[in-house]
């Protein structure tokens, strides 16, 4: 029988496990359940939101109905959390048995697979099947935090170099502005451009999903290896369902991990036909617009810096009272993104 | 009956099937199965049936199925449907 995991004892006997597998113990989960017999943990795995981890069975255990019932209890638990579809990141020799449990593998790199459960990325895609355009068309994945005249410039141009252009507004919720307003404020940034689509990113471009790195070897870099994983997810399953050709980056000034993952795009998509196209930012006294300048612009209160690097639907926002905690938030706290 | 509720049966164990159902303005029933290819159409047709003995429908059922036989799925899928709609 599954059992979940509380008591500090239980916990350290799947550290145990875990680690004696060949595996690293991760401290970010939800829940990590197990499996006993005869007092001793033979089989254990966690779940942080939508991403299953951490899986260990004992040697002489493998081969047998543990999977299933590890697999099931870490469904039943997510499914009541709120999830529809699971990830799972495993070394590509464990795949197959996570193909037996109805998982879809997604992509296979020679250091990780990455698997679903359930119709996730199916569903998305379904979803959005309205906005499909025939042609060469281009995406941006943005985050916008909060929409600039950056974006709005990046987009203006992008949307020229192709047919359609879609936009893909970054779902993971780690900025100072939330999905929610970050959407918002770029749909209506961008109403007068036909030939454009906003979309939420869903799981499915650069990731919100917590890639996991319990199965990495100390000198792998992670972080390397989930910027390349986004982009050939992006690749794979979303650039041609919707017909793009082309991918459109700003060039990067200031964030290190936005810039590595720029470095990156170039390397990782052209083998699947895609073209990354490199865009000048635009300036504005003599400085790249960027949000992360109108976010130390806001911190400042300097308005009328900020008035000269967004549009007016962003300062309309910024100045209603749905803004005023972001505001304060933003002023009590020093955050790189 | 009417699925009010989200709910679940079920395991992912070998022969059996974990059914999940939301309410919906239509019904929807998606179904994955690693015997998806031969017997995609008997599964489903299990499952209407069953929600057609219930008056159901409306609603999302989604089936993930690892092999399970008739009465494995009809027992399921009665279970999820007593939870969904109490």
């Amino acid at each position: 029988m599954v059992v979940e995991l509380i008591s500090s004892r239980d916990r350290t006997r799947a550290r145990e496990l875990i680690e004696q597998s060949g595996l690293r113990f991760e401290e970010n989960f939800q829940t990590l359940v197990g499996v006993f017999s005869g007092g001793t943990l033979v089989a254990t795995a966690a779940r942080d939101r939508n991403v299953f981890k951490m899986f260990a069975v004992r040697a002489d255990f493998q081969g047998g109905s543990l999977l299933g019932e590890l697999v099931t209890e870490l469904v039943r638990g997510g499914y009541h959390a709120g999830f529809q579809s699971f990830f799972v990141f495993t070394p590509p020799r464990t795949a197959p048995s996570f193909r037996a449990l109805n998982f879809t593998p997604l992509l296979n790199h020679h250091k990780v697979s990455l698997l679903e459960y359930g119709n996730g990325l199916a569903d998305y895609l379904e979803k959005h099947r309205p906005l499909v355009r025939q042609g060469q068309n281009g995406a941006v994945v943005v985050n916008c935090n909060p929409f600039t005249l950056g974006h709005l410039y990046l987009i203006e141009e992008a949307a020229r170099r192709v047919d359609h252009l879609y936009i893909f507004v970054v779902r993971e919720d780690r900025s100072i502005f939330p999905f929610e307003v970050r959407y918002r404020l770029v749909s209506e940034g961008v109403k007068h451009l036909r030939k454009v689509s906003v979309l939420d990113s869903s799981d499915y471009a650069v990731s919100g999903v917590t890639f996991p790195s319990y199965f990495l070897k100390a000198d792998d870099d992670s972080q390397a290896l989930q910027i390349e994983l986004d982009l050939v997810l992006f690749a794979k399953h979303i650039a041609p369902a919707f017909n793009i050709k082309k991918r459109f980056i700003g060039t990067e000034p200031y964030c290190r991990t936005t810039r590595l993952y720029s470095e990156e795009m170039h390397r990782v998509l052209a083998p699947f036909g895609l073209e990354t196209v490199q865009l000048q930012r635009k300036t504005r006294d003599g400085e790249a617009i960027s949000a992360f300048r109108v976010r130390e612009a806001l911190r400042r209160e300097a308005y009328q810096t900020v008035q000269r690097l967004v549009p007016p639907t962003t300062m309309e926002f910024l100045r209603s009272r749905e803004a005023r905690a972001i505001l304060e938030r933003l002023q009590s706290q020093q955050r790189r993104h | 009956m009417r699925i009010r509720q989200k709910a679940q049966a079920g395991t992912m164990q070998s022969s059996d099937l974990m059914v999940f159902l939301e309410p919906g303005d239509e019904l929807r029933i998606d179904i994955d199965s690693t015997v998806k290819k031969q017997f995609e159409h008997l599964i489903r047709q299990q499952v209407e049936t069953v929600l057609a003995r219930h008056g159901v429908t409306t609603g999302h059922i989604r089936i993930n199925d690892r092999g399970a036989l008739d009465y494995a799925i009809i027992a399921r899928v009665e279970a999820g449907l007593k939870r969904a709609c109490e």
